[in-house]
């Protein structure tokens, strides 16, 4: 069955989003752009502000001026990010922000900040959640952005913008949240990279659009059953979408995703923002932010009862994965540090898992899908015997 | 075409040329008492606090307990060049080489005490490794964060919380980054450094909250405030003793003062501490009164950029000398430890501490640093700079680009990388620093030789060999 034109729209939006915000202008005229760093940015703010807020995605070109800015061993995400200011590739936004502390991404966002000629904005949210102080720096936090937004749209930003702004948010997640959900319970309609396009391609659209897109892309889509393919889940890609042929290649060696932890896939659908008319909207994101951690951790954020490892294990049980490929992409140091409790978590479960260090310059497939056959022959001798 | 051949006048020396300060080697001897003292702290009933990040120990003192910089340990495991084991203990649990060195180093000490405690109420590292890690670090009671700038750091101190089986009590400090958002964003001033300061004072009386409770003792605010009257006086000293060193020749170096880096770091605020680096100033002092030069034949003075290599320091200093360069300044000397004393109300200390913390250099966005590397390279008559890309420390090696670009554009003063790690010594590239230094003196060579000067200041434009 040929694909929906809404499915090919999401598809381009995700892949050129340079396209996709040069449209946007056009169709709304004085309107401003802003780019907008992974991964907590209170997005909602913008958009009640009448600002298109659209996450900055590894373009996927080679790393080449920018090499003069960051260092090789920075990853591979921030050294694209880097080379996308040097060369001119972030002009199309009126400002940058951000509001996570990764010591790379403060990096990347130097570079911008001293190539440009725009305002690079950071507005740090409290990674340590477990402080008492936390709820009232983050509401603190997002009181700025709101500040900055107002500044930036030149009018105060009321109340009812910014619960429109939240229901448009939600609403496009929680129907993206409920195609990974059915994923996980035995859809296998959507291949890794179509859902990976419709996350990417909300990360860079207008809420309302891309949900009006979706809702169309799913209806012309038949349901497809599970079959007896090793299943599998995949974490780790904390901000940034993995390459395309490395989902690929997981598929093509007999298994099936069925779930995920990544940036570009459920961390960014899991949480919305739990808001109940008639509270105020900014505390509302505020708790936004503070529960997207318990929703789904992070290992950038310090939360002392909170466990990407025991989370992992009980998505897998929901799920039915069998196996997990954690995809690292080299550098990355949350990731780094967090991986020996998820591997000994996984062992101590039983669960067969692959690291699978990525890079920004791609990886070699066929070595990689050497070790990701091997896994899948792991699996299916770990698979009971037919009585 | 006529060429103007310099003279080889970066050939190095096969004498040695470097001159370090005597009284360094007491500084030594201090460093190994303390850590044979903490060795024993559980034997002799105090509590044991690892942490991480802003110079805590006044408060720790203040507080009766016995304290671990976990990055001085892994420094000096690496100085001591006997990082391996805790490395390999870090390597199978599972840690990445590319990983913080300094974390992992740590982690792996952690590791090897879990394993060391299971043999009954040592709490001693792996006694059955002791011989070959010649550590004896004491496994912690609590933990402190207290990380600025770098993110792994408030990472790396929630992992080791999760290492102990979350047994041991955590508190965190967080520090805003000091990004420069505001127009009125400058070193030390602005509402920005402000608030963060204030936010930051207000975390330390909750944390001394919280080290009553795990104490079980009212904490002792007179004892900060005498430990932080010492501490502000060594402070002042050590700016006195750095501002000595801008004569030329110069008396002492950069390695001199790396030295330097353990006592001001975390030897306790006593007045040990002040006589040591009144000697420090004195010796320096002295040499400028003999004319006793840190580097024999001084005839180049560099900046470094980067955080220590500690397994190279000895190795460096003279690689340096012996090619007439003098380092004489570096971010993590000039722009760290307490190095603005006067903001330090010995009455009410806590302000001025949580201003330290935030002064971290790798707290700062790029403007405020080049405004300090460009202040430091005029101030002490800097021909160059070595940055030390230092591979698992993304917090120092990120702005370094910018930096260099910034002292050409501004000063015309070039510079090198360098690549080497804070205790890894297998990222050490000698032949690339070798080459890449004697291309950078001789570049300086050939610009004196032309009569081209430093723009420094005046305006005049620089024709740099390219």
């Amino acid at each position: 069955m040929p694909e929906s034109v809404a499915l090919q729209r999401l598809r381009e939006a995700a892949r050129d989003p340079r396209a996709y915000v040069a449209g946007w202008r056009a169709h709304h005229p004085g309107r401003r752009v802003v780019g907008v760093m992974p991964m907590n940015f209170p997005r909602e703010i913008a958009l009640a502000a009448g600002v298109l807020p659209v996450y900055i995605q590894d373009d996927q070109r080679p790393v080449a001026e920018g090499r003069a800015y960051l260092p090789e061993f920075y990853c591979g995400y921030t050294r694209n990010l880097a080379d996308q200011a040097a060369t001119g590739r972030l002009d199309h936004f009126d400002a940058l922000l951000l509001a996570d502390h990764c010591i790379q991404l403060l990096g990347a966002s130097d570079v911008a900040r001293a190539v440009g000629d725009r305002s690079v904005f950071f507005g740090m949210l409290i990674s340590s959640l477990s402080d008492s102080w936390a709820e009232k720096k983050i509401a603190e936090m997002m009181g700025q952005f709101r500040g900055e937004f107002e500044k930036l749209s030149g009018a105060p930003i009321g109340d009812e913008a910014l619960t429109r702004a939240i229901e448009a948010y939600n609403a496009d997640r929680e129907l993206l949240r409920r195609v990974f959900d059915e994923r996980a319970a035995g859809d296998t309609t959507w291949s890794p990279v179509e859902l990976q396009d419709m996350v990417v391609s909300a990360q860079v659209m207008d809420p309302i659009e891309h949900r009006d897109l979706l809702v169309e892309a799913l209806a012309a889509a038949p349901r497809g059953e599970r079959d007896d393919r090793v299943r599998v889940h995949l974490s780790g890609h904390l901000c940034h979408a993995p390459r395309r042929e490395l989902l690929e290649v997981i598929e093509e060696t007999g298994a099936v995703v069925v779930d995920d932890d990544l940036w570009s896939g459920r961390r960014y659908v899991q949480s919305l923002v739990p808001f109940t008319p008639g509270e105020d909207p900014m505390s509302a994101i505020g708790r936004w932010y503070a529960e997207r951690n318990v929703d789904l951790p992070c290992p950038t954020r310090v939360q002392h009862d909170v466990d990407w490892d025991a989370w992992l294990i009980d998505a897998t049980r929901r799920s039915g994965a069998e196996v997990v490929v954690h995809l690292m992409p080299k550098f990355c140091e949350p990731h780094m540090l967090f991986y020996p409790e998820l591997r000994k978590a996984l062992d101590a479960a039983g669960i067969p898992q692959l690291l699978v260090e990525t890079e920004h310059e791609g990886i070699p497939l066929e070595a990689l899908r050497t070790r990701l056959e091997a896994l899948v022959e792991r699996a299916l001798r770990h698979r009971p015997a037919y009585a | 075409m006529t060429t103007t051949a310099p003279t080889a006048l970066s050939a190095p020396s096969t004498e040695p040329r470097t001159e370090r300060l005597a009284i360094t080697r007491e500084g030594g001897r201090m460093i190994a008492d303390y850590w044979e003292d903490l060795f024993v702290a559980r034997e002799s009933g105090r509590k044991i606090i690892w942490y991480n990040g802003g110079a805590l120990n006044p408060m720790f003192q203040a507080a009766g307990l016995a304290w671990c910089h976990g990055e001085a340990f892994a420094a000096r495991l690496a100085a001591q060049r006997l990082e391996g084991p805790a490395q390999l203990a870090g390597a199978e649990y599972g840690y990445n080489a590319e990983l913080c060195s300094y974390s992992r180093t740590h982690l792996g000490c952690a590791v090897l005490t879990l394993k060391g405690s299971e043999e009954p109420d040592s709490g001693v590292v792996g006694l059955h490794d002791r011989a070959d890690l010649a550590s004896k670090l004491p496994a912690p009671d609590l933990f402190v964060n207290n990380y600025a700038g770098c993110s792994t750091g408030q990472q790396w101190d929630e992992v080791s919380y999760r290492v102990f089986g979350k047994n041991v009590p955590i508190f965190n400090v967080s520090h805003p980054f000091l990004w420069g958002n505001r127009p009125d964003a400058g070193y030390l001033v602005g509402s920005e450094w402000d608030e963060a300061s204030r936010y930051v004072r207000d975390q330390l009386v909750e944390l001394i909250d919280f080290l009553e409770v795990q104490t079980g003792r009212p904490f002792d605010y007179d004892a900060l405030s005498e430990s932080m009257t010492y501490i502000k006086r060594a402070g002042e000293l050590r700016r006195e003793g750095l501002d000595l060193c801008k004569a030329t020749p110069a008396p002492a170096t950069f390695w001199d003062w790396i030295s330097c880096i353990a006592p001001i770091n975390f030897l306790p605020g006593n007045q040990a501490l002040v006589d040591y680096f009144q000697n420090v100033k004195d010796e320096i002092q002295q040499r400028i009164d003999a004319g006793v030069s840190g580097v024999r034949g001084e005839k180049y003075r560099l900046y470094f950029d980067g955080i220590m290599n500690w397994n190279k320091l000895g190795f460096l200093s003279r690689k340096f000398a012996e090619h007439g360069a003098a380092v004489l300044a570096g971010r993590y000397i000039q722009n760290a430890f307490w190095q603005e004393p006067h903001l330090i109300d010995t009455s009410d200390p806590l302000l001025g501490m949580a201003q330290h913390y935030l002064l971290c250099p790798t707290n700062h966005g790029s403007k405020t640093l080049e405004h300090l590397t460009l202040r430091d390279c005029e101030s002490y008559g800097i021909d160059g700079i070595v940055f030390h890309s230092t591979r698992t420390c993304r917090a120092f090696t990120g702005p370094q680009r910018l930096l260099a670009k910034s002292a050409r554009d501004n000063l015309g003063i070039p510079s090198i990388f360098f690549e080497g790690d804070v205790a890894d010594a297998s990222f050490y590239k000698e032949e690339i620093l070798d080459s890449r230094l004697v291309a950078m003196l001789e570049a300086i060579d050939v610009a004196r030789e032309r009569g081209d000067h430093r723009r420094a200041g005046h305006g005049a434009e620089v024709a740099w060999p390219t």
